[in-house]
């Protein structure tokens, strides 16, 4: 029976994660030899939706998920913010594999607030046939406010991955949404840095009323132009972006407090920061370059914590030593 | 009769859009537009060279010839896509099609001091216009930039006035690389240590990677524009923070 003929299967189904109009794609489209694209196990799906209950508690209300992610439930385990959700996304299918599709659709009400990270890093196999691909939108209503933490992203050798991540944020709502990316296993065998096929990461903005705010696209063929080269990373092993969407008051205050920096040690620099302002008065992007990941991760987290300080008046507390 | 009319015709437009008239006046004004004295404060920018050098990234010919091209690069996948964009609007008259790479382009440039030097040189070109190569599309968009309706960043201001000065796309692609790459390159005669054979050497060189550049941006869409330079993104915000400075970026 046709899916239209079955509309409870239909409502069930997950949204398709379509890149088709992305030119950068259109050489790794043919269908892997093993599991097809969007078998059932290959394409994960995670609806999060967080409230003020009737207490006025931040809580995950909403919850929905396909394999491989995994949510089990909110924790509140920020000692800085003990009125926090906290969630950690997982996958059960460990790295990203040829023709993986993931889609995460993260809604903040009115009000509410949380914090999401994953639970390792995000590991993206090498592919042979196809790309793995993830569709996000996060949506923000009035004063909600959420930081968006993930563990690097890992790119192995012959990689391909694509993402579009579509935000609509409130004037009054704040986002903290960061992502890191390694360079490759650095210390895999002889080192594989910058060895991937290609990564094409897409984040736009708009305001509830459809006024559209930034988009950044980076897209990096290491095939075409080496990211080695100068003004690109450079002697730089690890990237981090942090796109900060707040009302301009806090985004003020924030600029202020953060410094842009180059960190010599013995003439080689191993640490740069650097902050500028996004367009459309939307907030503020943050970039850090570094050699290893934790002092990238650290630098992200401070970071965090003075967009926390400018907007909720709390710090981000130590991350736990096991992580 | 009527299919070889129209081949020709079609020939015709295909000549327009590419090649522009290809005549000597369409050349003298190629070469005028682009000259680094038309006066539209080319001078003013480095495009992050200065904090380059400052930091002893840049310090010779073989470090500027690499940031250099990571700057040509990013343009060509951003200021280059939208001017060709531009360009083809003009040449259609569709304005809304002018306006929406106008905001797409101010969207997608994520610093302050980068912004101001696309919206500063787009709005000289715009008045300029009015006196040089003239169009309604142009006095009308001079019009929104000053009621701040549009940002008027410079590669659409470009695509407007070279559509009206029947130059073509591919030249104005070269025209806006030559720009951007020359921008950096006479600003490196101020602030790094290299003389002029140096960058006359880099500049002669590029020219044959252009073309490349001109094929893939010819086919971008407002929304497959992209641009990764970390290390120049950390550059520029340390000179927007930084006090000392000759060039506006």
């Amino acid at each position: 029976m046709a899916l239209e003929q079955q509309p409870h299967l239909k409502t069930a189904a997950v949204p398709e994660v379509d890149f088709s109009k992305a030119r950068e794609m259109a050489p790794y489209l043919t269908e892997p030899k093993a599991m097809y694209v969007g078998a059932p196990g290959k394409h994960g799906y995670l609806r999060m939706g967080f409230e003020l209950d009737a207490r006025g508690k931040s809580i995950l209300r909403d919850l929905d998920r396909r394999v491989p992610l995994i949510v089990q439930q909110e924790l509140y385990f920020d000692e800085e913010m003990p009125e926090m959700p906290c969630v950690y996304i997982l996958s059960s299918g460990g790295p990203n594999v040829d023709g993986d599709r993931y889609q995460q659709d993260i809604y903040l009400k009115k009000g509410s607030f949380a914090w999401v990270s994953t639970g390792a890093s995000t590991k993206l196999a090498e592919m042979n046939y196809n790309y793995s691909g993830l569709i996000q939108n996060i949506t923000l209503e009035e004063g909600a406010y959420l930081e968006f933490m993930p563990e690097p992203v890992i790119p192995c050798r012959k990689t391909r991955f694509i993402s579009d991540t579509n935000i609509v944020c409130h004037e009054t709502a704040t986002l903290f949404y960061s992502e890191i990316f390694m360079g490759g296993r650095k210390y895999y065998k002889d080192g594989e840095l910058f060895e991937y096929d290609i990564l094409s990461v897409c984040s736009h903005a708009a305001r509830p009323d459809g006024k559209r705010l930034f988009r950044e696209k980076f897209v990096i063929d290491p095939h075409i132009e080496h990211p080695r080269s100068l003004g690109v990373m450079g002697q730089f092993d690890v990237f981090a972006n942090v796109i900060v969407i707040t009302p301009k008051e806090s985004a003020d205050k924030i600029y202020e407090r953060t410094q842009a920096f180059i960190n010599d040690k013995a003439g080689k620099a191993s640490l740069a920061a650097g902050i500028t302002h996004l367009p459309n008065d939307a907030g503020l992007l943050f970039k850090v370059l570094g050699m290893e990941p934790d002092p990238v991760r650290k630098a992200v987290r401070e970071f965090c914590s003075c967009v926390r300080e400018a907007v909720k008046g709390k710090k981000v507390p130590e991350d736990f030593p096991w992580r | 009769m009527r299919t070889c009319m129209g081949t020709c015709i079609h020939t015709a437009i295909i000549m327009t859009r590419e090649s522009g008239m290809a005549n000597i006046s369409s050349i003298m004004r190629l070469l005028q537009f682009t000259d680094s004295t038309f006066p539209v404060g080319t001078f003013s920018f480095s495009n992050g060279l200065e904090t380059a050098a400052q930091y002893g990234l840049v310090h010779d010919a073989a470090t500027l010839e690499q940031f250099t091209w990571s700057q040509a690069l990013q343009g060509a996948y951003s200021d280059g896509v939208v001017a060709i964009l531009a360009h083809r609007a003009a040449l259609a008259g569709d304005y809304d099609a002018i306006l929406e790479a106008d905001a797409r382009l101010l969207e997608f440039r994520m610093n302050d001091e980068a912004r101001l030097m696309l919206r500063r040189m787009g709005k000289k070109l715009a008045e300029l216009s009015s006196h040089l190569a003239d169009s309604p599309i142009a006095r009308r968009w001079l019009e929104d930039i000053k009621a701040e309706k549009t940002p008027g960043c410079y590669p659409v201001a470009q695509g407007i006035v070279f559509a009206a000065a029947g130059i073509g796309e591919r030249d104005l692609f070269c025209s806006s690389q030559y720009g951007i790459i020359n921008m950096v390159l006479s600003a490196a005669l101020r602030c790094v240590r290299v003389s002029h054979y140096d960058t006359q050497e880099i500049l002669f060189r590029f020219s044959e990677r252009i073309g490349h550049l001109y094929d893939e941006a010819s086919q971008m869409t407002l929304d497959d524009m992209h641009s990764f330079v970390p290390q120049i993104d950390i550059l520029a915000s340390l000179h927007e923070k930084g006090n000392m400075r000759m060039f506006m970026n």
